[in-house]
């Protein structure tokens, strides 16, 4: 029953991912600048130069009508060749992904886990506690956080921690060839400090709120009536009753958060010169790097494409009423 | 407790009418659900304070806009990274009773120097103290303050002095070492046999000297080596130096002037040559940057340099017979005729203009004019009058303009395009809801297909593609409306989502069924009886995403993606921020803009709350 449902997600999800290719198919080929110029050496004679060009031109397949193009790009991408960079001397554009992407992936790990260890506990305290100091507060932060730019958040802590108190590193990563061993991990680790924070309090914001009325529903409900006359403990009703039924809202912003970090990373990285792919993805474009921004789009994408069918399915086994209509 | 508590109750009671509780019945006759709203939001005190707020921001930025007009291409290098005061004009109350000998004036400050000997600075410090390095403007050294001074002169942002021994001394910006005369100049004048220093003279980068036997020495920092170079038939002949910002007049013991340094400019090359050739006896001189007037013993006033500001026009007004003291600031040219009428012409963007009033009754004999502050002085040389730049509220930025004023245009324009940007959104929101409520399913299926893919697309990355790739060649003004329409067309799903969901939702309802049954088109029912019921959802949304919208236009534009310099907007005012040294020194810059950001965000969030809250019957229990 479980895997029907989920073949039919994915059947359902085939035409928003043909959707999205079109669309950045369409944004590489308005992309200024030549493609084929960027990949050929600056310093070719002339006549070489032609030469080279009508046949890069010709391997590349420019010379094929559009929806031949658009084909061969879409095969490419699936068998692993994404192109080639243009910034990074012509380099496998996967290639050049990996180590930023790694780094990413290390940022938002850091990320989620501090932001669940303190959104979850805040938020069901604050609609139990609903109305008390505790929830007006966190209430406060959270419109306050939701108010302000991201790299505002950023720039903030850069001047307090950074600058004023000198704590911590301004931004940056740490360098390879100079550190070695638990040295270098602790100089990853105070680099990774402020972007976690920021990272972690732009989430924080949205989160609390949403999960503190998803347990206000929840406990509003005629079951907890019945628990609490049977007379169990306000933790039992609270964590076994209310908390089991607001997993279900929940999961799936649990879900959507972790993957929209990747997205919302990009101001963020840019911040503190964090050489992850959310930076990538904004030199990329300065730097008209169309296979890399086709990319790097593609590849965010299809993370939140994903995103949505883990959504569905964590919400499929969570809530047994949920089946596919 | 509770005897207190009735106790205050009937002491409250004296003093407070009760209201008179209306018959339930009576009350919901009376109101509407449009009133209820409103009652809701007016005794919600965030909602008020947020109303509030942005009501004022929305004033500063357009009212305040058409009140201080921008000139988007405007700079003031010299000005660049001035802290935010107000200040510069407000001289101490003692030098009232003070003789004044001289006032000299920097970006931000400007120093008097009193018959005794004195200095009194006054004015904001636009210098920073930089790691071991203490370079700061208003704190006159000890040895200076005890010296008895006979001269000064200021540089933009350092002032020389020349004490009653003949020592030349100096503080503030020394960067090319300005303050401090160099042992090689020492000994050039040991060789020419001058012992005593007659007039010094300061510009941006560099300062000089004159001696008692008419030679001129200067150091600092020229754009090329041949601007040291003094004319061969001037060296020991020279009484006065104007200084420009790379060339000097230099007036002659014979009445003539000569110009120097650097070559090419109106300045060096457009003496007129009646002022060189001796024909001409003239009395005094003054530059600006790159503008030059003198004064002849009879009056005359002979003006020439670069073609900008109208520095070359003399007002129509000033009688050139009468005129009797000319001076420069960085950008005017003022002069005083007979009758101690002031007369100002050049640059006007920093207030030169704004004369106090009956200064032309005060007597004036002197203006002293140096930078973009104004002093005016009567016949016992105290002042009348102070006039000019005034100072910065909101600081200046790197380029020198002003970030109050910026605020208020880059405000209008951050608030302008996020304002259209909602309704490009809604619109499509509203247009793709109701069509895929109405007509269902395959229309439903494919517009919330389109839907997904506007959802699995990443926000900010495809805004940051578009925004570039569309427009890397588009003018200004074409780049502001695709931004207005990036943001429209990327997020619309959300609220057209709520709208279909709504509409099946309230389509199912007993009294759309009661419509039917009688009979009403199935037009009518959407538009009159549906859509109603709805557009709580819309108003909410609408302002929500207005929030949003202001910080995703905040972001673009700090990244180089939205609204691009020179036109201001809250973003791209704080681009650069996250550079160290803007981060340690100049807070104002970042500080200020974010600061209206997040109140402007705010006040909307919370008018968005309470609107969700008085639309909601259910909120009362949250």
């Amino acid at each position: 029953m479980l895997i029907r449902f989920i073949i039919k997600r994915i059947i359902i999800l085939i035409p928003v991912v043909i959707g999205i290719s079109i669309l950045l198919f369409i944004v590489s080929k308005i992309m200024p600048g030549d493609q084929v110029a960027m990949m050929l050496p600056p310093n070719l004679r002339p006549e070489i130069y032609d030469v080279t060009y009508d046949a890069m031109f010709r391997r590349l397949g420019l010379d094929r009508p559009l929806y031949e193009q658009y084909f061969r790009w879409l095969r490419e991408i699936f068998q692993g060749n994404w192109g080639f960079s243009s910034m990074f001397q012509g380099r496998p554009v996967l290639d050049v992904i990996a180590e930023p992407l790694r780094n990413t992936i290390i940022l938002n790990i850091f990320v989620n886990i501090f932001y669940l260890l303190i959104a979850l506990p805040v938020g069901i305290r604050m609609a139990v506690k609903r109305g008390s100091i505790f929830d007006n507060s966190w209430q406060v932060f959270s419109l306050a956080t939701f108010s302000m730019p991201s790299f505002f958040i950023g720039l903030s802590l850069i001047f307090i921690f950074g600058i004023n108190l000198g704590w911590l590193p301004l931004g940056g990563m740490p360098n390879a060839a100079m550190l070695e061993g638990l040295d270098y991990y602790i100089a990853w680790a105070r680099h990774l400090v402020l972007p976690v924070t920021t990272l972690v309090l732009i989430s924080l914001a949205g989160a609390i709120r949403y999960i503190r009325n998803a347990m206000i529903d929840a406990l509003s409900q005629d079951y907890i009536k019945t628990a609490r006359s049977k007379g169990l403990s306000e933790k039992v009703v609270i964590y076994s009753h209310a908390f089991r039924n607001a997993l279900i809202p929940i999961s799936t912003i649990v879900v959507g958060a972790v993957f929209a970090l990747f997205g919302g990373a990009v101001v963020t990285e840019s911040v503190f010169s964090y050489h992850g792919i959310g930076r990538l993805m904004v030199s990329a474009v300065t730097g008209r790097d169309r296979m890399l921004v086709v990319s790097l789009n593609m590849f965010y994408s299809m993370i939140n494409v994903t995103a949505v069918l883990v959504a569905d399915i964590v919400y499929g086994l969570i809530d047994p009423r949920i089946k596919l209509k | 407790m509770k005897v207190i508590k009735s106790f205050f109750l009937m002491i409250k009671g004296l003093f407070v009418r009760e209201r008179i509780e209306e018959d339930m019945l009576k009350e919901e006759a009376l109101r509407t659900p449009m009133k209820t709203i409103l009652l809701k939001l007016i005794r919600n005190k965030t909602a008020v304070a947020g109303f509030l707020v942005f009501f004022l921001i929305f004033c500063f930025s357009f009212i305040g806009s058409v009140i201080f007009p921008l000139d988007v291409n405007y700079t003031e290098l010299t000005n660049m990274n001035i802290r935010p005061s107000q200040n510069f004009l407000r001289y101490p109350r003692e030098l009232n009773d003070k003789n004044i000998v001289k006032i000299v004036s920097g970006v931000s400050f400007s120093v008097a120097l009193t018959d005794d000997g004195n200095l009194h600075i006054w004015g904001t410090e636009c210098n920073v103290e930089l790691e071991g390095i203490t370079e700061l403007i208003m704190d006159i050294p000890e040895e200076i303050r005890n010296a008895n001074i006979v001269d000064i002169e200021a540089g933009m942002r350092f002032v020389i002095t020349l004490d009653d021994e003949g020592n030349f001394s100096g503080w503030g910006q020394t960067d090319q070492d300005q303050t401090i005369l160099p042992d090689n100049i020492k000994r050039f004048m040991a060789i020419n046999g001058c012992n005593e220093i007659v007039q010094i003279a300061a510009a941006t980068m560099w300062s000089a000297i004159v001696t008692d036997n008419g030679r001129m020495y200067l150091w600092g920092s020229f754009q090329a080596e041949s601007n040291y170079i003094v004319p061969a038939d001037a060296q020991g002949k020279i009484v006065q130096i104007a200084t420009g910002e790379v060339n000097m007049l230099l007036l002659l013991d014979d009445g003539t002037v000569r110009s120097m340094g650097m070559r090419g400019t109106e300045f060096y090359e457009l003496v007129p040559e009646e002022l060189m050739d001796g024909s001409v006896n003239v009395v005094e001189i003054a530059a600006t940057n790159r503008n030059v007037v003198v004064r002849d013993d009879e009056g005359r006033l002979y003006t020439w340099g670069s073609p900008v500001d109208n520095l070359n026009k003399i007002p129509e007004e000033l009688n050139l017979e009468t005129a009797k003291y000319i001076a420069a600031g960085l950008n005017n040219f003022i002069a005083v005729d007979d009758d101690g009428d002031v007369f100002v012409w050049g640059a006007a963007q920093l207030g030169q203009y704004n004369l106090p009033r009956n200064i032309n009754n005060a007597g004036v004999v002197k203006v002293f004019a140096d930078a973009f502050q104004f002093y005016a002085v009567d016949e016992e040389y105290n002042i009348v009058g102070a006039w000019g730049n005034k100072g910065y509220i909101f600081g200046s930025d790197q380029l020198g303009r002003d970030i109050f004023v910026r605020m208020m245009h880059g405000g209008r324009m951050s608030l302008t395009v996020c304002f259209i940007a909602v309704i490009i959104a809604t619109t499509i929101a509203i247009i793709i809801g109701l069509t895929s409520g109405f007509f269902g399913g395959w229309v439903d299926h494919t517009l919330m297909r389109v839907a997904d893919v506007f959802d699995a697309i990443p926000f900010l990355p495809i805004a940051v593609t578009l925004s570039f790739v569309i427009g890397h060649e588009m003018s200004q003004e074409q780049r502001l409306y695709l931004l207005m329409v990036i943001l429209g067309v990327l997020s619309w799903q959300g609220l057209a989502r709520l709208m279909r969901a709504q509409l099946l939702l309230e389509r199912e309802k007993d009294f759309v069924l009661a419509a039917r049954a009688l009979g009403i088109k199935q037009r009518s029912i959407m538009f009159r009886h549906i859509l109603p019921n709805v557009f709580n959802f819309v108003i909410v949304s609408v302002t929500l995403s207005y929030a949003s919208f202001l910080l995703i236009e905040a972001v673009l534009s700090y990244l180089g993606f939205g609204v691009r310099e020179p036109t201001p907007s809250w973003g791209n005012m704080l681009t650069g921020a996250e550079s160290s040294m803007v981060m340690r020194y100049y807070w104002w810059r970042w500080i200020i803009p974010g600061l209206f950001v997040i109140s402007a965000c705010l006040s909307i969030n919370m008018i968005g709350d309470a609107l969700r809250e008085a639309m909601d019957p259910k909120s009362e229990e949250r």
